[in-house]
């Protein structure tokens, strides 16, 4: 079995593991690690900071992403075609090089020092994607079913950019799955950015409140 | 004789006595309701979790004077906690005066614990100084001993801590015996005792009996089906990758070994490290600039910096309650007959650089997110099997009893195929042991010397 990671031609690298995670470096961390304490700050923030355009923008965004997600679930264990579709589109409103991070600690701690429950790039996300795709799944066979309410969305600029916007709003997340109901909930916090094929979200970061504690099969995306 | 009948026959008749243990645990069988009994539970509580050595913590979750966590002996809830002086102790978190709990803290930093109920003042090392209007007591009173529990037993190995309540259960290095060299080659392949460092946790509630996540830990056989989506996944988007050696596995040069007093390894290092792990793992966050950065930094110890970043190729089963398992720390805590708690401890090492330890993490998040769930849900599944239908009695643990490949090997060891259900039948024998006997359990309430 050749499962080298590389195969370098003269002059070039070709990645085995497509897509490569070349922007997973230590100025990524640092840059998650600032944003997740912007995230986190107890602080009053100037809601007229944002144009209500780009509100509106990043309020339907927000709602595509947890309804494709609840469309995926609900999809999963009967037509997966459909829950990978779902899941496409999900994936298409991530930037290329973006970050879906569950944090294992209140406050989230940094990922470069303590396990996170998840911290993927976008290659792992693809990865959790198709597992679910092959059918043997298990943990989600009979698939959890969800449906997500968010709320108390607010919206400032990063720092020194115009391009990119911070979000949090909090969120309950109802689950049924084998007639078992469960309820999480926690708080997102998001990065936007406006980039060449329009406005993608570049980190998810899922705050659970139990985060510390045990958890249940939470296979699916949160 | 009926299942109700046996019920009443073991919460009656002297255990030590009746044959009603080799009638649950037989050589190559067991009866469901070592699953899902609740007196059987209770007393596994006492003969199991308190009558031999259950690890603790590692000693790097306290790395600091005064640092401390909770643990447990089975449900016995226990403070462990590093004095100033650096001593680490355990003692029960259950006050002396009316059994509150004087610390509601997973972790943290104290010199002393004030019981919320009454302000009763306990030091780290568990010791009484300090009750409000202590002129009330009279002297019966203050001539007993009011400190915090202690277990009768506490010892660490490599900074691996563990504690007894059974002041007759031999010393810890005895209890460990041949299980030791696996540990010492696991805690090598993570840099040594003075390197290895818990850096948080995956923790999961499983709907289960802890004997599922036990029987779980040394069964080479389940791969390629409960985790088929892995191994489906990984070929289909990589060509093949980690695990895909266990798809023949009773061919391969991979082993399961019952080792002393219950302990099991899977030994995967000829399948995982055959060629090499860090090639066979699925691709991390980051994985291509890792490996860039271990080729520019540590020439020709390169790849061997890349085989380390990733699991050791062994699970390593140290009964009743403490899993090796790729570089993680598996605990399995029983919350009750049917729910478990299953703590999945990352590790980092000090002698490491940022980017090792990094990418050791990013590791360690693939299989408790991609894995253990499928996983669990089996487990799950096997209780509502055993509970629900009654009739049918038995869990088979027969895989290769028959065929006469489990065979001696060096040190006392057994050695079989990595699909064999050894690991079961080896702790199962240790488990029947301990519950046939009528243990000591002890605790200290005395003062410290």
């Amino acid at each position: 079995m050749n499962v080298t990671t590389q195969s370098s031609a003269v002059g070039q690298r070709s990645y085995h593991h497509q897509p490569p995670s070349l922007y997973v470096i230590n100025s990524f961390y640092e840059w998650v690690v600032e944003v997740s304490a912007d995230l986190a700050r107890i602080a009053v923030r100037d809601s007229a900071a944002v144009q209500a355009a780009r509100v509106d923008e990043i309020t339907r965004l927000l709602t595509l992403e947890a309804r494709l997600l609840d469309q995926g679930t609900l999809a999963q264990e009967n037509q997966r075609a459909l829950a990978q579709e779902a899941y496409g589109h999900w994936l298409a409103l991530f930037a290329d090089e973006c970050a879906y991070w569950i944090p294992a600690n209140i406050p989230a701690a940094d990922p470069r020092q303590t396990v996170a429950l998840e911290f993927h790039d976008r290659r792992r996300l693809l990865d959790r994607v198709a597992r679910l795709g092959t059918g043997f799944a298990f943990s989600q066979s009979p698939a959890s079913h969800t449906s997500r309410q968010w709320s108390g969305l607010e919206i400032w600029p990063s720092p020194n950019r115009t391009d990119e916007w911070r979000a949090r709003c909090s969120f309950m997340l109802v689950e049924s799955r084998e007639g078992h109901g469960r309820v999480l909930s926690g708080w997102n916090g998001f990065v936007l950015r406006e980039t060449p094929d329009g406005l993608r979200i570049v980190l998810k970061q899922i705050n659970l409140i139990d985060c510390d504690r045990m958890q249940g099969n939470n296979s699916f995306f949160l | 004789m009926t299942n109700i009948a046996k019920i009443s026959a073991l919460a009656s008749a002297p255990p030590d006595t009746s044959g009603v243990w080799d009638d649950l645990v037989q050589q190559d069988r067991v009866h469901r309701r070592v699953y899902t009994d609740d007196s059987i539970f209770a007393r596994e509580m006492d003969n199991i979790f308190a009558a031999t050595w259950v690890y603790l913590a590692h000693e790097s979750e306290i790395p600091e004077p005064n640092d401390f966590k909770l643990s447990w002996i089975g449900l016995r809830e226990v403070i462990v906690a590093r004095d100033e002086g650096g001593v680490v102790h355990a003692f029960s978190n259950r006050c002396s005066h009316r059994g509150a709990s004087v610390c509601r803290e997973h972790q943290g930093n104290a010199a002393d614990f004030t019981c919320p109920y009454h302000g009763w003042r306990f030091d780290n090392r568990g010791q009484l100084f300090g009750i409000p209007g202590k002129s009330a007591y009279g002297p019966k009173f203050k001539s007993r001993d009011m400190n915090l529990a202690r277990p009768a037993q506490l010892g660490s190995y490599k900074g691996f801590v563990f504690a007894t309540l059974n002041p007759d259960a031999p010393p810890l290095l005895q209890h460990l015996g041949n299980a030791a060299r696996y540990l010492d080659a696991w805690i090598d392949h993570n840099g040594g005792p003075e390197n290895l460092c818990l850096a948080g946790a995956h923790r999961f509630r499983l709907a289960c009996n802890w004997k599922m996540v036990w029987d779980n830990a040394g069964d080479g056989y389940h791969v390629p089906f409960s985790h088929q989506s892995l191994l489906v996944m990984t070929n289909d988007r990589y060509g093949g990758g980690d695990m895909a050696y266990f798809a023949d596995a009773d061919r391969s040069r991979m082993s399961n070994n019952a080792l002393d007093n219950g302990h099991t390894v899977i030994d995967q290092r000829p399948g995982m490290h055959g060629e090499s792990a860090w090639r066979q793992q699925r691709p991390q966050p980051g994985r291509e600039p890792y490996e860039e950065h271990v080729a520019a930094t540590y020439g020709e110890q390169a790849q061997r910096v890349l085989d380390t970043t990733v699991g050791a190729g062994m699970s390593l089963n140290i009964f009743p309650n403490l899993a090796l398992i790729g570089n993680q720390v598996q605990v399995v805590q029983p919350l009750a007959v049917a729910a478990t708690g299953v703590h999945w401890y990352a590790t980092r090492r000090r002698d490491a650089d940022a980017e090792v330890n990094t990418m050791r993490l990013r590791t360690q998040e693939d299989f408790p997110v991609m894995g253990e769930m499928d996983d669990a849900s089996n487990f799950e599944g096997c209780q509502r099997g055993l509970t629900n239908s009654p009739e049918d009695e038995w869990v088979d643990m027969s895989r290769h009893y028959e065929t006469g490949k489990d065979l001696p090997a060096e040190e006392g060891i057994v050695r079989g195929p990595v699909t064999t259900d050894l690991h079961m039948r080896n702790y199962y024998a240790e488990w029947k042991r301990l519950m046939k006997v009528q243990p000591t359990l002890q605790v200290n309430n005395g003062r410290l010397a």
